[in-house]
């Protein structure tokens, strides 16, 4: 027997917190929330719970990121100033030594958490839209418009990297 | 079709979660538009790349170990009489935490404490195959396709039987990790009941533990032949359980005698 989903509960906790101290303590967190919300598990539909649990993830990772920093997660978000917002400028002199991955990681890192979470879910948790939708509580139509704004400043950031090379 | 709208439409495309009238129509426009076709292999490429340079981590052990405990605390702790009043709700708590905590003291050996344990870790695994999604992993109401999906995962081959015919019929199988070994589980119905069939080597696992037991609404039989360890978990009566294990048992008998005759394993 084995805690399930905990590497996933880990990586999405990781991402949205950027650090391995605060993933940890959230994952923790979370995981006592869901023992105590069993009873919601089980009367959930379909699914191996995985959703179900990072949901609680995501959840406590936001509740966390208001109580203990003052920047990170609390800014509120907005689909339209957020999403059309240039990357923010970085010095040319790190641009170059910059490899494809580093300029990835930190055009991620730098995704307001609306848009990196739904990368992590799809990439690389390969979950569906449906699934994306029920762990951020968002419709699909919104997970599909987030995904492609995410994808699409990605690529912008590692397209600048690519040039500054 | 303008840029924008393909640019919004080429994600769910490329993640297949595009409604084939609209994929039909885009895959038209990306044949006619160089420009978007270049999009789509960008937009396909990226997603390469992240899955490629964008790691999925591995939990620490140190916060698996954490988790554990915390968990096992909170299981521990009273739970607040207002919050939890019934029977059944304590039960309820007592499953999750049997669910989610690994029992990770398996080195008790045969002790009755152990004993005592083995029987927790069945029923804990029996608990976890009834939430959605864990019960099988090859689902079949046909032995012959139950027992050799076994092969190359585990170490020995489970006698599958199919009782269909005495109202027992064969659900599926699945593996489980028991006892600090990989063991076989298959799945049996009983009306709208489970029935989990649990069994590893005699010879390579702790045997014991007592014949019968029931434990939060479950009950559970133990027997061990010369070649394996049995557990029999569900929550159908105790009588018409017996009455299961007595064919599985009839079933393992009939099955050696020939098999021991023509000298085969």
């Amino acid at each position: 027997m084995v805690l399930p989903h905990l590497d996933a509960a880990y990586t999405l906790a990781r991402y949205l917190t950027r650090n391995d101290h605060d993933a940890q303590d959230v994952v923790q967190d979370a995981y006592l929330r869901a023992l105590k919300y069993f009873r919601g598990f089980r009367g959930a539909e379909g699914g191996d719970g995985r959703a179900w649990l990072l949901a609680i993830v995501r959840n406590t990772a936001y509740t966390w990121q208001r109580r203990h920093r003052a920047d990170g997660l609390t800014t509120e978000f907005d689909e339209e100033l957020h999403s059309d917002a240039v990357a923010e400028d970085h010095p040319g002199a790190t641009l170059e030594r910059d490899t494809a991955r580093e300029s990835l990681h930190r055009a991620l890192d730098r995704l307001p958490p609306e848009f990196r979470e739904v990368i992590v879910l799809r990439e690389l948790e390969g979950m569906s839209y449906k699934e994306i939708g029920d762990v951020t509580g968002v419709p699909i139509g919104t997970v599909m418009s987030r995904l492609s704004r995410a994808r699409r400043r990605l690529q912008e950031a590692l397209c600048a990297g690519e040039e500054g090379q | 079709m303008t840029h924008g709208e393909v640019e919004l439409q080429l994600d769910a495309y490329v993640d297949g979660e595009l409604a084939p009238g609209d994929a039909r129509e885009l895959e038209t426009h990306l044949k006619a538009c160089v420009e978007c076709a270049r999009l789509h292999e960008a937009r396909v490429a990226l997603s390469a790349t992240i899955r490629e340079q964008v790691p999925a981590f591995r939990a620490p052990d140190a916060l698996r170990n954490r988790v554990r405990a915390a968990l096992r605390n909170a299981a521990e702790a009273p739970i607040p009489r207002r919050l939890m009043p019934s029977v059944a709700a304590r039960w309820l708590a007592l499953a999750a935490s049997l669910a989610l905590v690994a029992v990770g003291s398996w080195r008790l050996g045969l002790s009755r404490a152990g004993a005592d344990a083995l029987a927790g870790q069945v029923l804990a695994s029996h608990v976890r195959s009834l939430m959605p999604g864990h019960l099988t992993d090859v689902v079949s109401s046909d032995q012959h396709t139950v027992k050799p999906w076994f092969n190359g995962k585990l170490d020995f081959s489970p006698p599958v039987y199919d009782f269909a015919g005495r109202g027992f019929p064969l659900v599926g199988g699945r593996l489980d990790y028991l006892v600090g070994r990989p063991a076989a589980a298959l799945v049996y119905g009983r009306r709208q009941h489970l029935i989990n069939v649990f069994l590893w080597p005699a010879k390579q696992g702790p045997v014991g533990g007592p014949d019968v037991a029931t434990r939060q609404g479950y009950h559970l039989l133990h027997w061990t032949t010369p070649d394996y360890a049995y557990w029999v978990v569900s929550d159908l009566g105790m009588t018409e359980l017996h009455d299961f294990a007595q064919l599985v048992q009839q079933a393992d008998s009939a099955a050696s005698r020939p098999a021991a005759a023509r000298g085969l394993p």
